[in-house]
């Protein structure tokens, strides 16, 4: 099935480049075709949604369908990221699905309590990894109604 | 005899004569009188004397000043020319000691200046005073005294001597010296009394010092021990915090492997099947095998990895204690095992409802690490049993246990059965990385219980562990 070109978006906060790759493959392969947007640490993520810094020009009434963030970031790190997010009018219903090569208990946690909606532990296994990428996307692309905003 | 009373007698008398043989007679009639008056008098004085002794002996006065307040008090009294306190030294067989106070007439020397050794006292003398002897000596040269004695005697130019022992409870302490330099003198008993009064009242000043030194030093041991036991608390304080650093250390450290040696492996693993997929038709068949090993390599890095994280969080979480069904928790595990491998025919023996008191998240670990060593020690077999039981131990505490009749192991390598990394068998046969049964260990040591094995090659294994401290429940 082939995930139709729509204007719907993915923001991925990830900071290894090699993970961004495999990320990126993972959804082509499955012919998940939308823009994938990428911001490789949390001030960037924050610059991107809230138009500032370097995306002061944004158009920001754009905002991606779904945010895939890493925990682990430099300058500011996805925790941070995420309760930034969740205090914002603008960006408190956003979708943000943590993935994470992180299984510490206080990491889930702490997700869940900053008000994540998905924690989701990145296999090592490629085609677990792949395969994890892809259900994702379906399901916040296709299945999920998105908030009204 | 006054002037007037005089007058009227010689009134009395017919002539001189007769007045001078009534004044004689009147004389020796006055003079036992008059002695005893003198007496009387004395024994005011020493009652007065002896009560300034015993007054001050209630005051909190350190023996020093007791010693020579009354040496003062007596010498004056008795008008001797030295009175001393002296003390044998401990452990010297009363042959050695020394003044330790005295009150001495100015014309005659001080007697405190030098030690006094005097082997025959010790020899033959002490015994007696022991018992309360009092020697009373009129003349030194006079007395019959041993040769040695006299001489002792004669460096402090005494002449005439009272000495009365000074006990101590039982233990004859030392002795009060009256001593008479200037000319022989005889004692008299009511001196004598007096003095044995002093001195068994300066024996109770000397058991009250010695209850105060006993006192003062179990005061001061006591307070030793307390300030031991304070720098103990302090030392175990400090333990306390270092730990709680290598801790925190430990798990920003678990943390960061958790992290970053994975990702690493996510790259090797995803590029490695990238060119699978991408450039299958320019790899040859050896190329393929090439790539394949490699990401199996790192499957097993990655499941590494995911041991060590358990392994340390063990250690580091924190126990909550709770009643645990093992054997429902085993019948979950088991029949996982049976689903990942339905070909398999185990007959499984789960002892039920085995409750202990333990973490349940770590027993099941336990329970894990066992069953699953379990299923696959004995997976070359085409039929074969595992159980989970419990007996009791002779000391009455229950020992549970996980049974094989699986491949067994050497007894002779027991010990490094739980070591971290250690293996008792080849990679080839039963694959595994030596976690399992160090994280075991280390949950039931946390238990405060103990774990061991039992096991025979091509027999079996069984591994028994215990969950309460053993020696605390006997």
């Amino acid at each position: 099935m082939t995930v139709s070109a729509s204007t719907k978006t993915i923001l991925l906060v990830e900071d290894n480049p090699d993970d961004e790759a495999l990320a990126i493959r993972a959804l082509k392969r499955h012919h998940i075709s939308n823009q994938i947007i990428v911001a490789h640490d949390g001030v960037e993520a924050l610059d991107y949604l809230f138009g500032t810094g370097v995306h002061i020009d944004r158009d920001t009434s754009i905002k991606p369908t779904v945010v895939i963030l890493d925990l682990k970031l430099p300058r500011l790190n996805g925790l941070e990221v995420l309760r930034r997010l969740r205090s914002d009018e603008r960006t408190r219903l956003l979708p943000v699905v943590v993935l994470t090569t992180s299984s510490e208990e206080q990491d889930m946690l702490d997700s869940y309590s900053f008000g994540c909606n998905s924690y989701i532990r990145k296999p090592v296994d490629f085609v677990q990894f792949s395969e994890a990428i892809r259900q994702l996307g379906m399901y916040w692309l296709l299945m999920n109604e998105p908030p009204p905003l | 005899m006054n002037p007037e009373t005089l007058a009227r007698l010689r009134d009395c008398c017919i002539d001189a004569t007769a007045f001078e043989q009534l004044q004689q007679i009147l004389a020796q009639e006055f003079q036992p009188l008059k002695r005893e008056i003198d007496v009387a008098q004395f024994q005011i004085e020493q009652r007065k004397a002896l009560l300034r002794v015993v007054t001050r002996l209630r005051q909190p006065l350190d023996l020093e000043t007791i010693f020579y307040d009354t040496a003062v008090e007596v010498r004056q009294l008795l008008t001797a020319d030295r009175v001393g306190i002296f003390r044998f030294y401990e452990d010297s067989g009363w042959d050695d000691g020394e003044f330790v106070s005295e009150d001495v007439d100015p014309a005659f020397p001080s007697a405190m200046v030098q030690k006094v050794h005097d082997h025959c006292f010790g020899d033959q003398f002490a015994v007696h005073y022991q018992q309360g002897r009092i020697q009373a000596v009129a003349d030194i040269y006079a007395a019959g005294l041993s040769g040695c004695h006299i001489e002792v005697l004669a460096q402090f130019q005494v002449r005439a001597n009272l000495i009365v022992p000074l006990l101590q409870g039982q233990k004859l302490w030392g002795l009060l010296c009256i001593h008479q330099c200037s000319a022989p003198r005889q004692w008299q008993p009511i001196e004598i009394e007096f003095v044995s009064h002093i001195a068994e009242h300066l024996g109770v000043a000397l058991q009250h010092a010695e209850l105060l030194a006993d006192l003062r030093s179990e005061i001061a041991e006591r307070q030793e021990a307390q300030q031991r036991s304070q720098s103990l608390n302090q030392g175990l304080r400090q333990a306390v915090l270092e730990l709680k650093a290598v801790n925190h250390e430990l798990e920003a450290f678990s943390y960061s492997v958790s992290h970053d040696l994975r990702a690493p492996l996510r790259s090797i693993d995803g590029f490695s099947q990238a060119l699978l997929e991408d450039y299958e038709t320019q790899l040859d068949g050896p190329g393929q095998d090439f790539l394949r090993r490699i990401r199996a390599a790192t499957q097993r890095m990655g499941n590494l990895i995911d041991d060590l994280l358990t392994l340390s969080r063990v250690t580091r979480s924190s126990i909550k204690l709770e009643a645990v069904n093992l054997s429902q928790l085993a019948h979950v595990i088991a029949s996982d095992l049976q689903q990942s491998q339905p070909e398999r025919r185990v007959e499984l023996a789960i002892e039920p409802e085995l409750s202990v008191l333990g973490d349940a998240h770590l027993l099941q670990v336990v329970l894990e690490n066992l069953l699953n060593n379990a299923w696959k020690f004995t997976s070359k077999k085409p039929q074969c049993r595992i159980e989970l039981g419990m007996m009791l131990q002779a000391n009455g505490t229950p020992a549970y246990f996980v049974k094989d009749d699986g491949v067994g192991f050497d007894m002779a390598y027991v010990d490094k059965l739980f070591s971290p990394f250690q293996r008792l068998h080849g990679m080839q046969d039963f694959p595994g990385n030596g976690i399992g049964l160090a994280t075991v260990q280390r949950i039931i040591h946390r238990h405060g219980g103990r774990v061991w094995a039992v096991g025979e090659l091509g027999k079996g294994a069984t591994f028994y562990f215990t969950l309460v401290d053993e020696e605390v429940e006997v």
